[in-house]
């Protein structure tokens, strides 16, 4: 039992290997070689690939380019009929939403309080603006009745517009504080309703304005200087106009410009059934957006100095009478005219106005014609 | 429970209100006693009263000028008024569930944009002019404004309750519906049903004198 356990069981000397020290050592590099070969071999092709990784296209990949439309409008079908009813995710939207939550509502919130706030400090510090000279008991015809009816036609069409358009824009930071979630969840789907409902109008308003004011608004050198002024609203710094001066003229192009093209966006917006598809509505969002809130700013001004920011200016579209005084000191070559005409210090009478009503009514009466003269 | 009480006792109320003051009102017109006509009548009076009672619906050769702005607005509110009360989608459902048991097709949507808009800027318009025409606003009493603001409200309420999404704008709406229904026997919204009669005594009155009213 122990004999294949004694030394002789091992061999005693060196085995003898029939190859040479160094072709043996070569053989053993080649092997080792070969057998490196092997292994690394099927690797390759991985590597080769991990190194050019970004050149190949991965299906997944172009399946979302697809879907989202990064390399322009897809052509797919669907069993669906309308307006983009293949697009399964649309960038315009997506755009849109980021300019809407990035740029309009900041920005559009800081020109309206912007506005506000230098509205507070002009009142501050240039107070009411007064009538110098007092009142001087005599009238001066300014607006016809159908230039009022079609301006608080047009100022109560924008107001309501502006409130509800306000609300949807900025409800969410304002009114849920106050009303809370319901609360604001009602009132904005009051205020879309609305929106949309009295939307529709404002076109026709515009246009009436339009028909109504034109004449007596082309710009001239006489606003060049009234504009050097500063309107006249600085103190002791009176600036010449005439009929209108070149900030209601600016106001007037204002309301022009604005209301088409917030007029023509909104009916985009509103009657989204003649094709149009999400850019265009989109691109009509962002201009109604964009020139409603600059429009809204503008008439904080107009809505101030017509109001509670100058004494005597009001009465002129409240009665269509100004006090010869306020005109004097507002509209000083108007007035020249009207005196030539012999239309200052007239009586408020209303088979006058009613004759002027049926009859030059379209045409105005402000800037005294060859009628008026006559007259 | 605001929305229970408007839609339930308040309704009812408004509806009696609104029914008997109507009838009181007319059977107040038909027994006020007429002048006796003395003099032998020409014609008969029934033409006369179908006729004017249409012909006033325009106005007289001569008066058409002065009376363009009062004739196109006027038609405008009415209509689109009348569009909405009677084929707007929700009402025909509250007429059909909750007064005659049977409704009818409603307007499409389009329509009642077109009506809504015709009928706030008529009235707005109507409004406006009542204001500031000298005339108008010389005769003008509480009563006119009262009724064109609150059936203005009505309107507006109602439209802005559209989305049939909260009750509360239902409540608000269903509110003001039931104030101009107690108010109307009262003011001059009569008119909606004295207008023929009136037409009707004009127009046979003139007829039996021969007059081409």
């Amino acid at each position: 039992m122990s004999d294949h356990l004694s030394p002789s069981a091992f061999p005693t000397e060196p085995r003898r290997h029939r190859l040479p020290p160094g072709v043996r050592a070569r053989v053993t590099r080649v092997l080792l070689a070969l057998l490196a070969f092997v292994l690394i071999a099927p690797l390759v092709p991985y590597a080769a690939m991990y190194a050019e990784r970004g050149n190949v296209p991965n299906p997944g990949t172009a399946l979302w380019n697809e879907v989202r439309q990064r390399t322009g409008p897809i052509d797919a079908d669907t069993q669906v009929r309308g307006v983009e009813s293949p697009v399964l995710i649309n960038q315009v939207g997506e755009r849109w939403q980021q300019f809407r939550s990035d740029m309009l509502v900041p920005a559009g919130a800081w020109l309206l309080l912007g506005t506000l706030a230098f509205l507070a400090l002009f009142r501050i510090l240039r107070g009411r603006i007064p009538l110098e000279g007092g009142r001087s008991g005599e009238l001066v015809p300014r607006f016809s009745v159908n230039q009022r009816v079609v301006h608080w036609f047009a100022a109560i069409l924008f107001v309501f517009l502006a409130v509800t358009g306000l609300i949807l824009l900025y409800g969410r930071f304002v009114l849920i504080p106050l009303l809370g979630p319901e609360g604001f969840s009602a009132t904005a789907a009051a205020a879309k309703e609305g929106h949309n409902l009295f939307g529709p109008i404002f076109p026709f308003a515009v246009l009436a304005l339009m028909v109504l004011f034109l004449r007596g608004n082309a710009f001239n050198w006489v606003d060049v200087k009234w504009f050097f002024k500063a309107g006249g609203l600085l103190k002791g710094h009176p600036a010449s106009s005439g009929y209108y001066n070149g900030g209601q003229k600016s106001w007037f192009w204002m309301v022009v410009l604005f209301g088409i093209a917030i007029s023509v966006s909104g009916l985009i917006l509103d009657f989204g059934v003649f094709g149009q598809g999400r850019e265009v509505m989109a691109w009509a969002h962002v201009v109604h957006g964009g020139v409603a809130v600059v429009f809204i700013a503008a008439s904080l001004g107009h809505i101030y100095i017509g109001t509670i920011g100058m004494e005597g200016a009001f009465e002129s579209m409240s009665h269509g009478y100004v006090d010869a005084n306020w005109a004097r000191e507002h509209h000083d070559l108007w007035l020249a005219e009207m005196q030539a005409a012999g239309m200052v210090g007239v009586e408020p009478n209303a088979l006058e106005e009613v004759k002027r009503h049926d009859n030059i009514d379209f045409k105005g009466f402000g800037a005294p014609g060859r009628k008026a003269a006559e007259g | 429970m605001f929305l229970e009480f408007v839609e339930g006792p308040l309704w009812y109320f408004s509806v009696v209100v609104f029914v008997v003051g109507v009838l009181w009102r007319l059977w107040d017109v038909f027994r006020q006693p007429s002048r006796t006509d003395l003099a032998l009548a020409r014609g008969s009076g029934v033409p006369g009263a179908v006729r004017t009672v249409v012909t006033r619906s325009w106005t007289a050769k001569g008066f058409s000028r002065g009376a363009t702005f009062h004739l196109v607005a006027g038609y405008m509110f009415h209509i689109g008024l009348f569009v909405l009360l009677i084929f707007a989608a929700p009402h025909v459902k509250f007429i059909e569930e909750r007064i005659l048991g049977f409704g009818w097709t409603p307007a499409p949507h389009w329509v009642f944009m077109v009506a809504s808009d015709l009928a706030f800027a008529g009235l707005l318009l109507l409004w406006l002019r009542r204001l500031m025409h000298p005339v108008m606003r010389k005769i003008s009493t509480f009563d006119d404004h009262a009724a064109a603001i609150l059936t203005f409200v009505v309107m507006l309420t109602g439209c802005l309750a559209l989305l049939k999404s909260h009750d509360s704008l239902r409540a608000i709406h269903m509110l003001t519906v039931c104030l101009l229904m107690i108010y109307f026997p009262f003011s001059r919204l009569m008119h909606a049903f004295t207008f023929p009669i009136s037409r009707a005594y004009t127009g046979a009155a003139m007829a039996r004198k021969g007059v081409n009213a």
